[in-house]
């Protein structure tokens, strides 16, 4: 259990972190989203100790992290992925990090085989790929069995074996009941392991919720049908109300009637449907509706055609590749 | 599809059964850092060098001695003592490095996130750093001695080389030297903790101590020359002064009289200084 209290972090006159209060509850993983420079590893140092907050504070399990007889039986961190000397060994790393808390060879090589690292584990870090680096973050994260993990990035250089991994291993240590904290800025990561998720802007949070909900929320709610009768249906569809754009020939694109209704108004009329979906926002989505305003820094419009214009404006038209479709 | 990695599922288990008892204690912590000291190149690199270098130096000041003094009758026991520790200036040199990166080396790497969230209460982390540092200076150093005595042992007839143990002011410059040597490391390691960059730290300690002291003492200005004398290793270095340069230092009637271990005092006023200024600011800042 994390608990923050309006956690306010400035260095000089920018603000990193803007009075932000959240709570991470034991038993599920809850993601930390946002995008670069928002100030999500500026937390999750405050977490644990490294970094003084300038106002406000954040206890795990109840108390201050430093206050803990026994810190890293209660959270277990990868921070920055190169926290390591990178002329010592990964073994002999992990043996100094253990000897703080009386943690022996044994647990040592426990975490190795299960960070996958036995055959580099007697090599200096400093030739570590940067995958296998993150493997030893997380292989230290696990050194003091912790109640809490906190993982900044973790997937960041992994390849899809590791991944898949860090996803597998996420779940399973929630599934036992221990709070796990891991920060990506990798959506799709996020919508597979994730179930609660705190949007991060420009240091406040912009959401804490489900991630269903996070999705469910930014969903437009807009029905694609594809007709050879296109034309017909949309001047059916715009007798009654409903705003309908059309971004291709025989495709029309549906706001204020749900799938059902548009159906049935079809059917009503005796025109062919050769598909009727309910657009649903993927969490990609939802997170740069959310972020929009908040990216610290924004990239150029590129050259050429790929600018939205009339009715490609829309955004399921823009976005269309990255939309999950459920079709009915 | 590959899966080399072992399943999540021995995450628990015996991990269950390692939950050690009683958490972060000092002694854990000196454990910690004795492994992190050993196990880096550098360290036997720089304590190598220093051992080297002392019996080396101890060697050819044997030799030289040998060619120049011949016929000119035995050494007494103080300049017997000072042939062995002869080399303590390189020492010198090789034990501010070796305190500085012991330090600085874990911030330039970002190691030093790893300690301080093993170690959240920082401090413990410094002070062990600090014994094993200075332990191991003085350990090296007392060893070097040790070597030089029988290194020289080809040139002690002819010189007479004695070592009079029972003599106060052989004794006193006998284990001054690892004394001062390790004092000047905990130095260099305050210094490491409060500036954090390698770079920084190792050329303002050798700046100070190498260079800033001499030019002090050549400046024709009292204030400055009065000031001289306690400048860290001025001061800390009258501990292996044999008694009649010390006499010369102190009939100088501008300058203030120090004693051997007055001096010492000096230096060691210094690093408690530091330390303390490293340790409130570790506090303090953020890593």
């Amino acid at each position: 259990m994390i608990q923050a209290e309006h956690l306010v972090k400035r260095y000089g006159p920018k603000t990193a972190v803007d009075d932000i209060s959240f709570t991470i509850r034991p038993g599920q993983v809850t993601g930390f989203l946002g995008p670069n420079g928002a100030g999500k590893s500026t937390t999750m140092r405050m977490i644990v100790g490294l970094d003084r907050p300038s106002a406000g504070h954040v206890t795990v399990n109840g108390s201050r992290y430093a206050e803990h007889k026994a810190p890293l039986h209660e959270v277990g961190a990868l921070l920055e992925a190169k926290s390591v000397h990178p002329g010592r060994s990964a073994y002999q790393h992990l043996r100094a990090l253990g000897a703080t808390h009386g943690i022996g060879a044994k647990r040592v090589e426990e975490v190795i085989t299960l960070a996958g690292l036995e055959p580099v584990a007697r090599k200096r870090v400093g030739g570590f790929s940067l995958g296998m680096g993150q493997r030893l973050g997380i292989a230290a994260a696990l050194l003091g069995d912790p109640h809490t993990v906190m993982l900044d990035e973790p997937v960041n250089g992994l390849d899809p074996e590791g991944v898949k991994w860090v996803r597998t291993l996420v779940r399973h240590l929630a599934s036992e009941g221990r709070t796990v904290f891991l920060s990506s800025h990798l959506m799709s990561e996020m919508a597979l392991t994730a179930d609660h998720v705190i949007v991060l802007g420009r240091g406040k949070i912009i959401a804490d919720a489900p991630i269903q909900e996070l999705i469910d929320r930014a969903s437009h709610g807009a029905v694609t049908v594809r007709s050879p009768q296109a034309d017909q249906l949309a001047g059916l569809l715009q007798q009654v109300g409903a705003t309908v754009r059309s971004a291709e020939a025989g495709v029309l694109e549906v706001v204020g009637r749900t799938s059902e209704q548009v159906g049935e108004a079809a059917a009503g009329a005796g025109i062919v449907l050769h598909q009727l979906v309910t657009q649903q926002s993927s969490l990609e989505e939802a997170y740069l509706q959310l972020t929009a305003d908040s990216v610290e820094y924004h990239s150029g419009p590129l050259d050429g055609p790929a600018q939205p214009t009339g009715a490609d404006a829309s955004p399921s038209g823009a976005d269309a590749p990255l939309t999950g479709s459920t079709a009915r | 599809m590959t899966t080399t990695t072992a399943t999540p599922t021995s995450t628990a288990g015996a991990a269950r059964r390692t939950r050690s008892s009683g958490g972060v204690s000092f002694l854990r912590v000196v454990h910690s850092e004795w492994i992190k000291f050993r196990s880096i190149r550098s360290t036997p690199w720089t304590l190598g060098f220093t051992l080297l270098s002392m019996v080396g130096i101890a060697v050819l000041a044997a030799w030289g001695n040998s060619s120049f003094d011949e016929g000119q009758g035995a050494m007494s026991a103080l300049d017997s003592v000072q042939i062995l520790t002869a080399g303590w200036f390189i020492a010198e040199i090789t034990v501010v490095v070796l305190a500085v990166l012991t330090v600085s080396g874990e911030y330039s790497t970002g190691m030093i996130r790893s300690s301080m969230t093993a170690v959240p209460r920082r401090v413990p982390v410094i002070l062990a750093k600090a014994l094993v540092v200075a332990v191991a200076s003085a350990v090296t150093t007392l060893l070097a001695l040790a070597l030089a005595w029988l290194a020289v042992q080809p040139w002690a007839d002819s010189l007479g080389l004695t070592l009079e143990l029972d003599d106060p002011d052989v004794l006193r410059i006998l284990l001054g030297t690892p004394l001062v040597l390790a004092t000047i490391a905990l130095l260099a390691l305050a210094v490491g903790a409060l500036l954090r960059h390698p770079a920084a730290a190792l050329a303002t300690v050798l700046g100070v101590l190498l260079v800033l002291e001499n030019v002090l003492r050549l400046l024709p200005f009292t204030v400055v020359q009065k000031i001289s004398v306690f400048m860290p290793a001025s001061a800390g270095t009258r501990l292996l002064t044999a008694p009649d340069a010390l006499a010369a230092a102190n009939a100088d009637p501008v300058t203030p009289d120090l004693s051997a271990w007055q001096g010492y005092g000096v230096l060691a006023i210094w690093v408690v200084a530091l330390l303390t200024l490293a340790l409130v600011l570790l506090r303090r800042r953020d890593v």
